[in-house]
């Protein structure tokens, strides 16, 4: 800008060269800019929180939406243009007037009311899919601010198996999954899975997915619910079945007995703490539910609603500066806790497997 | 021309029946919202009240557009009498005599008869497709 302002003080006739040389200067950097940001917004399209690298029924039904909607975009985005083209360069002599008005009544009317009510079908006609009832499984998960209350319901159970902050799902298999919210709206996002479905305060909404693929994904709150929404993620793990069946026995189970000393001096820690006025450890007199159940805390794959990893420095990170960490969190920061103190507690928990 | 002798009344009548193509052209829109609310209203009432008789909701939905479609193709067809395009050749009307704006009343209603028609199909649309109430 500030270049452009001092040609425009120079005399007219000398103005014109620097400007030409600047855009031979400029534009073989501009054209890389864009074929680097061309590739980096390609490396968007793979990853374990991508639309277009579905791992689900329903992600792979709304990739081929998405595809169709795409090429077909591009397609009447061409035909438009070549058709302008045509008329003001090739040929712009006048269109007769038969001509003209077979364009109007063909492309203006037709073309569009048939292609608008194709896609309106084809939508429709995938929406009940999305939809359909599960195959025994079903998980209630509830928005809470800002991470996720989840409990498993195999079929025929009279008893949820309770965990927060993570979700796993049998390959091969479609699973019920009734959405519900504390206090503010959130939505219910695994982009590798399947499409997004908003929680509400009081009303149960559904959702079921279909996983194909085993492997790792990630979900995200969808819905801005509060300072620490961006903060509000989650795994998600889609597992052979048999895999399935044996973490969720094991997840049933009460937590087990610190087998160290340092376990411990930790469980010690979280009792005298009062840690267990907010969170359960299911098998000890923890039994708060303001918080995560901990149970198993220490076989999750992240810490903090997928914020932070799970090292024993993050258990640490996370005791000491919650507030920090995530902003606004109800869970007060233990920074009163020495040193020593906290790693013992680190340990307990992340030997909660 | 010579030989057309105008009756007393012509011109009141004439005016009268502009009057009432004017209304005429507002009526195929009209059905289309009178059939957008009632879709909507009675979906959102059977869901919350009682979500098992979808398919009488369904049916009656269907009932309902072929009724709208029904009016809206004879208003449309009274329309394009009204236009005479085929008679007189004239897409246009561009002339502010009373014959024009007579059949340019009947060429707007008739392009109001189309959309209008679209509308009320594309509102039925989901009736079709999904069974359930969620």
């Amino acid at each position: 800008m500030e270049r452009r302002a001092a040609h425009a003080r120079t005399p007219v006739g000398r103005s014109m060269e620097p400007t030409e040389r600047d855009r031979d200067r400029v534009l073989p950097g501009a054209r890389a800019g864009s074929v680097l940001l061309g590739l980096s917004m390609l490396a968007a399209c793979e990853g374990r929180q991508s639309v277009l690298a579905p791992a689900g029924a329903d992600a792979r039904v709304l990739g081929d939406l998405f595809m169709v909607m795409l090429v077909g975009a591009v397609v009447l985005w061409l035909s438009v243009n070549g058709l302008f083209f045509y008329v003001t360069r090739i040929n712009p002599a006048a269109l007769s007037k038969r001509f003209a008005n077979g364009l109007i009544v063909g492309g203006g009317l037709l073309l569009p009311s048939v292609v608008l009510a194709g896609l309106l079908g084809y939508g429709l006609s995938i929406m009940p899919d999305q939809r359909a009832p599960g195959d025994g499984l079903t998980l209630r998960v509830r928005g809470e601010q800002w991470w996720w209350r989840v409990e498993y319901w195999p079929e025929g159970a009279d008893a949820p198996i309770v965990s927060a902050n993570e979700i796993r799902l049998p390959v091969g298999q479609r699973a019920d999954i009734l959405l519900d919210s504390a206090r503010v709206i959130h939505s219910f996002w695994i982009p590798a899975l399947g499409g997004k479905m908003d929680m509400f305060p009081g009303r149960e909404t559904r959702l079921s997915l279909h996983p194909e693929k085993p492997g790792r994904y990630r979900g995200q709150c969808a819905e801005f619910c509060g300072t620490s929404h961006a903060l509000m993620a989650f795994e998600a793990v889609a597992m052979p079945p048999e895999a399935f069946d044996a973490w969720l026995r094991q997840q049933e189970a009460p937590a087990a007995a610190p087998a160290t000393a340092q376990g411990q001096r930790g469980a010690r820690i979280f009792a005298r703490e009062g840690c267990g006025a907010c969170h359960t450890v299911r098998g000890t007199k923890a039994r708060g539910l303001v918080g995560p159940d901990l149970t198993h805390v220490g076989s999750r794959l992240s810490l903090g609603a997928g914020t932070l990893g799970t090292t024993l420095a993050d258990y640490e990170t996370w005791i000491a500066h919650t507030g920090t960490v995530k902003p606004e969190v109800e869970m007060p920061a233990y920074d009163h806790l020495d040193p020593a103190d906290r790693a013992d507690l680190a340990h307990y928990l992340k030997a909660l497997e | 021309m010579a030989e057309h002798q105008p009756a007393p009344d012509e011109e009141r009548r004439e005016f009268r029946e502009e009057r009432e193509s004017l209304w005429r052209i507002t009526l195929a829109p009209a059905t289309w919202a009178v059939h957008f609310v009632i879709c909507y209203a009675a979906a959102a009432v059977v869901c919350a009240k009682a979500p098992d008789s979808i398919g009488t909701l369904r049916l009656g939905i269907g009932a309902l557009t072929l009724l709208a479609l029904g009016l809206i193709g004879w208003l449309g067809w009274r329309a394009w009498v009204q236009w005479d395009v085929r008679t007189t050749g004239d897409y246009r009307n561009p002339l502010g005599e009373a014959e024009d704006r007579h059949q340019f009343l009947g060429h707007a209603a008739v392009l109001l008869s189309v959309i209008s028609a679209l509308g009320v199909l594309y509102v039925a649309l989901p009736a079709l497709f999904i069974r359930s109430c969620g």
